[in-house]
C-alpha cells in the first residue's frame, strides 16, 4: 500500500457527546449515532484491503463526485463494519458506482429506491453474513454495517441528502441498510455469482436498486409452475417498464425462500428452469390487471436462495432504472 | 438537470422544464455545477408531477410554459 495521507479534514471533539450531536447537526449521518472515524480506524480499515487512501472507486459525473477508498473506508468505520468487512464494502461501492447503476438516478428518484446488497462465496461464514431466519433484518452485524456502510457513502459523498438531491417522496427503510448472503449451502442451485461468471470460490458482491421490494406469500402451490406463476403476478403487478439506457440488460430478482425451494427441488427444477418457464411469459399480453414485464434477455431475471423455513415466501425486487452489477470481493495482496 | 447545464456550457441555448417537486434538486446541482442562478423554467402545483394529464391539462400546461421556454431560448 502507497503511503499516501489521509486526505481528509480533521476535527476535535470535547467528547463523545460532542462527536455525536456535531455529527447530527451537520448531517453527517443518518439519524443514528455513528463510530467514530478516527484516523487510526480508517487507516486499519484501508490496510485490511491492502488500499492507499486515494485509489478511486467510481464517480458520479453529474454530482462531480469521485469516490475513493479513504471516502469508503471512513463511512464504513461509522457505520459499525469491522476491518475485515471492508473489502466487501469495497466491492459494493464499487457495484453502485458502475455506470449501468445508476447511482444519480436511484439516489435522487422519487420512489426512494433502495440498494440492495447481495453477497455470494466464502466471505459469507468468514465475516458473518446471514443468509437464512431473518437475514433482510436487523440482528446481524455484517449484513447491518456493510448495507449501511454503502448508504452512507451513498449520502456523505455522493451528495444524496434528503430533501436536496435525494428527492424520495417517502423512502423507505431498507435505505438505512440492506444487505444479505445467498444461502448457498442450503440449496442445490448454481449460486448467482456462478451464474454471473465467477467461480464458486470466488466472492461478490451485487449491487441491484430497487424501486419496490414485493412479496409473493403462495401458501397454497404445490407445483414448480404454480409458483411462478405467483411470482409472474408480482412481477405483472407492479411491471418493469424498460429503459433505453439499460436497454435488454435490465434485470430483476427473486429471493425465494425454502419453504418455495422446496417443490422446486422435489421436482428437479434448476434456476434455469424457473427462467425458461418465466421468461416466455414476459412478452404475452399480462392481461388487464397486468403491466409489461421488460425483461430483454433471459438471464436478466436473477434468482437468490435466502430466508429461513416457515413462510411460503419469495421476494420480488423491482429494478429502478439500473442494472444488477456483481463486482469480486478482492482480498488483500 | 444537469443536462440543461451541460448544454449551456456547450453554448446550446437551453431550457429546461422541471416540477415543482423537484425544484430543491434542481436548485442543488445548478450550484454544485457553479450556476446557482440557472433559470429552470417551473411547472407548478394544480399540475400534479407523476401522473398522466388529460388532453385539457396539457393543452394549459403548454399554453403557460410556452412563453417561459420562448423567453429563456431568446434571452
Amino acid at each position: 500500500m502507497a503511503a499516501t495521507a489521509l486526505a481528509a479534514e480533521a476535527h476535535a471533539f470535547r467528547d463523545e457527546e460532542d462527536l455525536q450531536e456535531t455529527y447530527h447537526a451537520n448531517g453527517w449521518t443518518d439519524g443514528l449515532p455513528i463510530v467514530a472515524p478516527t484516523p487510526e480506524r480508517v487507516e486499519a480499515f484501508l490496510a485490511a484491503a491492502g488500499l492507499a487512501p486515494d485509489v478511486l472507486l467510481g464517480e458520479v459525473p453529474t454530482r462531480e463526485v469521485r469516490v475513493t477508498a479513504e471516502h469508503a473506508a471512513i463511512n464504513a468505520v461509522m457505520a459499525g463494519c469491522r476491518p475485515d468487512y471492508f473489502p466487501v464494502v469495497l466491492a459494493a461501492v464499487r457495484a453502485h458506482l458502475h455506470e449501468k447503476a445508476n447511482c444519480h438516478s436511484t439516489t435522487g428518484t422519487l420512489s426512494g429506491a433502495v440498494q440492495t446488497v447481495v453477497v455470494n462465496g466464502p466471505v459469507r461464514s468468514q465475516i458473518g453474513i446471514e443468509c437464512g431466519a431473518g437475514c433482510m433484518g436487523p440482528g446481524f452485524r455484517a449484513n447491518a454495517s456493510i448495507g449501511r456502510a454503502l448508504r452512507l457513502v451513498i449520502r456523505n459523498v455522493c451528495r444524496a441528502i434528503p430533501g436536496v438531491l435525494d428527492r424520495a417522496s417517502f423512502s423507505s427503510p431498507h435505505r438505512f441498510s440492506f444487505c444479505f448472503g445467498e444461502n448457498e449451502e442450503a440449496s442445490n442451485w448454481t449460486p448467482m455469482h456462478v451464474e454471473r461468471g465467477f467461480g464458486a470460490n470466488e466472492s461478490t458482491v451485487t449491487v441491484h436498486s430497487v424501486m419496490t421490494v414485493d412479496s409473493a406469500v403462495d401458501f397454497t402451490s404445490r407445483t414448480p409452475e404454480a409458483l411462478c406463476d405467483s411470482m409472474l403476478a408480482t412481477l405483472r403487478r407492479n411491471g418493469i417498464a424498460g429503459d433505453e439506457f439499460l436497454g435488454e440488460d435490465t434485470t430483476a430478482m427473486l429471493v425465494i425462500g425454502p419453504e418455495h425451494q422446496r417443490f422446486y427441488d422435489r421436482a428437479g427444477w434448476s434456476k434455469a428452469d424457473i427462467r425458461d418457464y418465466l421468461f416466455p411469459k414476459f412478452t404475452e399480453d399480462p392481461g388487464p390487471n397486468g403491466r409489461i414485464v421488460g425483461i430483454g434477455k433471459k438471464e436478466g431475471l436473477l434468482i437468490v436462495a435466502a430466508g429461513g423455513d416457515g413462510m411460503a415466501q419469495t421476494y420480488v425486487l423491482i429494478p429502478h432504472l439500473a442494472i444488477a452489477i456483481t463486482e469480486p470481493v478482492i482480498a488483500p495482496a | 438537470m444537469r443536462d440543461a447545464i451541460e448544454l449551456e456550457w456547450a453554448g446550446i441555448p437551453t431550457a429546461a422544464i422541471i416540477h415543482k417537486a423537484v425544484e430543491g434538486s434542481a436548485q442543488a446541482m445548478a450550484k454544485l455545477s457553479g450556476m446557482p442562478d440557472f433559470p429552470f423554467v417551473i411547472i407548478d402545483y394544480p399540475a400534479i408531477p407523476t401522473a398522466i394529464w388529460s388532453k385539457d391539462e396539457i393543452r394549459d400546461l403548454a399554453c403557460e410554459v410556452a412563453p417561459k421556454v420562448r423567453a429563456r431560448l431568446t434571452a
